[in-house]
């Protein structure tokens, strides 16, 4: 059973409209693409028809396609199209299993549980935050948690943890740390922001403090 | 991983070399169902296969034969002998070796990627299939229970270079056989007039339950082109299926029906995969961990 827990699994600019994209998270494969009109789905990355990964498949208007047998599947996760017999209308059972998923902040998150109760973190306003930039780094996230707190603890401004760890720098821009679990030795960092430093240099600024935290975590 | 104790997989031959691969007085060292062994080349077309133990030292020596330009070895006590496959006889045939590729799945993914015409339009664009012509029509399935095989019969489909020697598309007849869990084979119409039809194979050597290497020899009426134009063209097909073997999940074949779910163009995967089932081999089967 997987646990009530949303995840930060990407930053909402890099999941491109009409793209598939593989995405893990504890372990688990997700497929995360976006339809042509935006609307953004986290499924297991597996078709129910013969396995193969969803995440290599083509999106086409509001479907996704599997790349093997051109299966086609609706936003509902049921299966509309099999090419192979063009006049029928495919079973019900056939429909790939969808998860949680919900965009905010900048980011994509997903929740793997059933029946999802957990609410989001709470970041306050959802207008205004820009992405800034993914690392991934070699740790369990606990362990990654703590080496980017160790860090951002140098930087100039206020850190606060939580699920997801914040820095109010002093012109009142807040940085934002949300955690992706991989796997026991892999966690993605997603980081955004929000408030005067996100101007496009700004954020070119604070993407490049980023990739010098990681450069320091590595070295340690 | 450890050599299998599944004595269903021990029981069949195995594709474990092709002939020339090794040169004379030279030994290959490589692996079938999790058993390292090593194959001498003892004289110009004699060979001696042995298990090598966990201190490197030759061990029991294993049964051999050379066929369809492979090289055939068994762990255990074979059942059912080598297919008979007559096409390789008939003098005027092409036959090609083309070597040996290494695909990182179980064995059966690679039998069932062979079986399948729905993925021509999609993974073999302008040769075996076309975008826009994507139907597989009725066929029919069949357990030859005298020599225990599944054939596929009947097979048609639209094709705009069903080979080297084609030129324009046209509608390509097959029939398909699945002479053991690790070797299957089709016979492929190429012409409307000819009643000769290629003979195809692929041999597979489960080197473990997810890594595999696969023969295909053939044997081709084709007075144009070299044994060389047409394996690379068989090699092309087979690195644009080899991106899809390799990403399939799991790499284990489920055998639960609702695991993964057919239609009716997987016929001969489902025949397949019941045929697996009631063979009760354990080898290279995805069993799902209980919830």
């Amino acid at each position: 059973m997987a646990p009530d827990q949303w995840n930060a699994v990407a930053l909402d600019s890099q999941i491109r409209a009409s793209s598939s994209n593989p995405v893990i998270v504890n372990d688990y494969a997700l497929a995360l693409w976006r339809s042509a009109s935006g609307e953004v789905n986290a499924w297991e990355d597996r078709c129910p028809h013969r396995g193969m990964r969803l995440s290599l498949g083509f999106v086409e208007g509001e479907k996704l396609r599997c790349i093997y047998h051109g299966w086609g599947y609706g936003p509902d996760g049921q299966c509309k199209v099999i090419p192979a017999h063009p006049d029928l209308t495919p079973p019900k059972t056939i429909c790939a299993q969808r998860h949680a998923v919900e965009s905010r902040y900048g980011l994509i998150w997903t929740n793997l549980a059933e029946d999802p109760h957990a609410r989001l973190p709470d970041l306050g306003a959802d207008d205004g935050w820009e992405a800034v930039r993914s690392i991934f780094l070699n740790y369990a996230v606990q362990d990654a948690r703590k080496a980017v707190m160790d860090d951002l603890v140098g930087w100039n401004g206020a850190l606060s943890d939580g699920d997801v760890v914040t820095l109010e720098l002093p012109d009142g821009t807040t940085l934002a740390a949300a955690f992706q679990p991989v796997d026991a030795g892999s966690t993605g960092v997603h980081f955004v922001a929000r408030g005067p430093a996100v101007s496009a240099e700004g954020r070119h600024g604070l993407a490049r403090q980023v990739v010098q935290l990681r450069a320091r975590i590595e070295n340690n | 991983m450890t050599a299998t104790t599944d004595p269903v997989a021990r029981n069949e031959w195995i594709a474990a070399g092709w002939l020339g691969q090794i040169a004379p007085g030279a030994s290959h060292d490589t692996m079938i169902l999790g058993q390292p062994i090593r194959i001498t080349r003892t004289g110009e077309d004699s060979y001696r296969i042995s298990e090598i133990g966990e201190d490197g030292s030759e061990g029991r020596e294993l049964p051999i034969q050379t066929r369809y330009t492979c090289i055939f070895t068994t762990l255990g006590d074979p059942t059912r002998p080598l297919p008979e496959i007559h096409e390789f006889d008939e003098a005027d045939r092409v036959v090609v070796g083309c070597g040996n590729v290494g695909v990182n799945t179980s064995p059966y993914r690679l039998v069932e990627n062979f079986l399948d015409m729905a993925h021509f339009s999609f993974i073999h664009v302008d040769t075996l299939g076309a975008t826009d012509k994507t139907e597989v029509l009725a066929y029919r399935t069949e357990h030859r229970k005298d020599v225990d095989e599944i054939w596929a019969v009947d097979c048609t489909f639209f094709q705009p270079a069903a080979s080297k020697a084609v030129k324009g598309g046209q509608m390509t007849r097959y029939l398909y056989r699945v002479m053991s869990p690790f070797s299957v084979m089709l016979y492929k119409n190429i012409s409307e007039d000819s009643d000769r039809n290629d003979a195809i194979c692929v041999f597979i050597q489960p080197l473990t339950e997810t890594r595999c290497l696969a023969y295909m020899p053939m044997a081709i009426v084709d007075n144009e082109n070299t044994a060389a134009d047409i394996a690379d063209f068989q090699q092309s097909i087979f690195l644009q299926d080899r991106v899809i073997l390799e990403n399939q999940r799991p790499a284990l074949l489920p055998l639960d029906p609702t695991y993964e779910l057919p239609t009716r163009a997987d016929a001969s995967s489902i025949a397949f995969r019941r045929w697996l089932k009631a063979m009760d081999i354990r080898f290279g089967i995805y069993e799902k961990q209980a919830a």
